[in-house]
């Protein structure tokens, strides 16, 4: 299947920016934004499979910002980036739709593990969505010759 | 608050209670006293005084009865009739059938001439013209003597009678006996030294004193005879010996005797001594009563006020030290929250300069070289250091934000042994010997169970390292006790026998960062961390150690219910 794309969404643009080299390094082709508004942009415009969504943010949180994410676009796997040390806004995380949390100070590869796993996830999940919809679409032979039959 | 302040508390408490019920005390008994006393002393004179009436009538009537009898023979006889011997002798013995206290009976004509006699003298033919009896019968008809000697040189008391008969006065005369008569005068008894006895206008005894003195002496106390014919009279006087008496005295109506009935004063009111005493006796004792009933009283008083002080103030303490902890935390997470996001800039960065380096490395832009290894090894310890970094920053963040514990009821019965059970191992490793102490009357208690094994993992693995630095791998001791406080709350307590825990270490224990580990070993946050739960748990948590003997915590925890 096609590649991965991964959106980072933080406050320090810094951190966007040197994150982005680095995973552009290890062949990752990574969109950034800099708040929750220009993140749900960012998703209107391109076809992003992995959020990496920092909690804390000057106007729309990341969890609020996750919200709105999974009510848009319900099939974007969403990993929180949590300056708490404690599972609590974890799992708050969690228990509105994301897929998997992050503690800052985190390592590269612990990110990228992490957004690959979820990339998988969304793989499996669309794989399953193709296979629901072609045993729709070929039920059995006649459903076919219906389809055909009633343009 | 100083010593003195308890001083001053102490003294007004005490001089209160002892002022008070000793005012009270005293003023009860002098005001009962003084009206016993009033009518004490008014009833011992009015019973005196009454005696001394009641005895002078009783004297009266038998004077009185012993002069009617002699009337009555006068009246009877003839002065010739009487003359007669015979006659005489059965008159009297008639006389002496009535009343025995006649001794003899003689008949005297005008001249004094005693022209008979019935009695143990020989005194016919003695003239008494000239005796002073004799002449005051020819004035006023009778007269009673005062006691004298006579003729017979004993002491005697005489009645005579006189009658007008044909134009000639004649004279009966009576002899009373001394001893009966004395017997009836003296027959009073008050008391122990009551007594009674008669003076004659010279203040001469004409009976005899049980008490000393005889008949016919002067009156060795010489009263101050009253008028004659005055009312009774009460009084007290000393005798010779000093010794006061109770006096009651009456004239008698027949006769000008003063009968005098006396008491020692300390015999009459020896009710009022007694109460006197029983009043002092009552002062002394109650006041030293009372004086050591307000030292107890008070010693208890101040100490239980000594108490609560010093416990207000040890709370006082407390939740300043709690607010302090509370505030710390807060700071500290903020802080290590803001130092997160940085860190994360610095991690990304030195990750990048890592993918560049090695990237220039496969380029073949880089030849291998000492400096390049060194850079190596730099950009390794700046990760390193990050690592360390982010724990810290993580444990600040567990000791500010704890989560909301979720409370469950646990059994404490069940739930320490699971817990020492994972430490089991460790302990026996260590030589340490693991004894629980846990009550079976242990309510449940309402906390969080994982939090609650996280600090009592903490506090376990701080007593392994208490023990293992001052016994090494053998003789160790750690007891995990469990037992109800009240009603209310349960002890939890963590007990060795290490290095124990110096007095000022003590008083920063609870703090974040404090340790006394090497540099690197612990972040100073376990406890703190600790005492942060069983606070959000609504318990408390409290340490005592002594150096080199032990250290004890104990935690307090709410029972269930």
């Amino acid at each position: 299947m096609k590649e991965m794309k991964m959106m980072l969404v933080d406050d320090e643009e810094r951190f966007l920016s040197t994150t982005k080299k680095l995973l552009a390094r290890k062949g990752h082709d990574v969109l950034t934004a800099t708040s929750g508004p220009e993140a749900l942009e960012m998703l209107r415009e391109h076809n992003i499979h992995v959020v990496i969504l920092d909690v804390k943010m000057p106007g729309m949180d990341g969890i609020a910002a996750l919200k709105q994410i999974k009510r848009q676009y319900p099939m974007v796997e969403v990993i929180m980036l949590t300056g708490h040390a404690t599972a609590e806004s974890a799992v708050e995380g969690l228990k509105s739709g994301a897929t998997d949390y992050l503690m800052k100070p985190t390592d590269i590869e612990e990110l990228l593990g992490k957004a690959e796993e979820a990339f998988e996830k969304r793989k499996r999940l669309e794989e399953k969505i193709r296979v629901a919809q072609m045993r729709t679409l070929s039920g059995s032979p006649r459903d076919i010759i219906r389809e055909t039959e009633e343009p | 608050m100083g010593g003195n302040h308890y001083g001053v508390m102490k003294r007004i408490i005490l001089s209160c209670m002892i002022g008070l019920p000793l005012v009270l005390l005293l003023s009860v008994l002098s005001i009962s006293y003084y009206f016993f006393t009033h009518s004490i002393e008014s009833a011992t004179t009015a019973s005196i005084v009454r005696i001394v009436e009641d005895h002078r009538d009783m004297i009266d009537t038998f004077l009185r009865e012993r002069k009617a009898d002699l009337a009555f023979i006068l009246r009877s006889y003839t002065f010739k009739a009487l003359s007669n011997p015979r006659e005489l002798d059965a008159v009297f013995e008639r006389l002496q059938e009535k009343s025995n206290t006649f001794v003899d009976l003689g008949v005297f004509n005008e001249a004094g001439l005693h022209v008979a006699y019935h009695g143990p003298y020989k005194l016919v033919g003695r003239v008494y013209r000239e005796a002073t009896w004799f002449k005051e019968v020819m004035k006023n008809g009778y007269y009673i003597s005062d006691v004298f000697l006579g003729y017979r040189r004993l002491p005697h008391f005489v009645i005579a009678v006189g009658r007008q008969e044909g134009g000639k006065t004649w004279v009966i005369r009576a002899t009373i006996d001394t001893y009966m008569f004395n017997h009836i005068v003296e027959g009073v008894h008050i008391g122990k030294t009551g007594e009674a006895y008669l003076l004659n206008a010279k203040g001469v005894f004409q009976t005899q004193r049980r008490s000393g003195g005889n008949l016919m002496a002067g009156d060795p106390e010489a009263l101050e005879l009253p008028e004659s014919q005055s009312s009774t009279r009460t009084f007290m006087q000393k005798d010779s010996r000093g010794e006061k008496f109770l006096y009651a005295t009456t004239w008698l109506r027949e006769k000008n005797w003063l009968l005098v009935v006396r008491q020692e004063k300390s015999d009459a009111f020896k009710a009022l001594y007694t109460a006197t005493y029983l009043v002092l006796m009552v002062s002394v004792l109650g006041g030293a009563v009372i004086i050591l009933a307000a030292f107890f009283l008070t010693g208890r008083i101040v100490s239980r006020i000594k108490r609560a002080d010093t416990e207000k103030k040890d709370l006082g303490e407390q939740l300043i030290r709690a607010s302090r902890l509370a505030e710390l935390g807060e700071m500290a997470a903020g802080f290590a929250h803001e130092i997160n996001n940085p860190l994360q800039i610095i991690r990304s960065e030195q990750a990048l300069i890592e993918a560049i380096l090695s990237d220039l490395k496969e380029a073949g832009g880089l030849k291998e070289s000492k400096d390049l290894a060194e850079l190596e090894d730099s950009l390794g310890q700046i990760r390193l250091q990050i690592d360390r970094c982010a724990k810290i920053t993580q444990s600040i963040l567990k000791f500010g934000r704890q989560s909301e514990p979720v409370l469950e009821d646990i059994d404490l019965r069940d739930y320490i042994p699971q817990v020492t059970a994972m430490i089991s191992k460790k302990a026996s490793v260590h030589g340490i010997k693991l004894v629980h102490d846990i009550s079976e009357d242990s309510p449940l208690v309402n906390a969080d169970p994982g939090q609650l094994q996280q600090v009592l993992m903490n506090l376990l693995n701080n007593a392994f390292d208490a023990i293992v630095s001052r016994h090494g791998s053998e003789g160790g001791e750690l007891t995990v006790g469990v037992a109800p406080r009240d009603s209310e709350k349960v002890e939890i307590w963590v007990k060795d026998n290490g290095s124990g825990i110096s007095p000022e270490n003590l008083k920063k224990i609870f703090s974040p960062f404090f340790t006394t580990k090497p540099i690197g070993k612990g972040t100073g946050l376990g406890l703190s961390v600790c005492y942060g739960i069983i606070d959000s748990m609504g318990g408390t948590i409290e340490v005592a150690s002594e150096k080199g003997v032990g250290a004890t915590f104990t935690i307090t925890l709410p029972a269930a219910g």
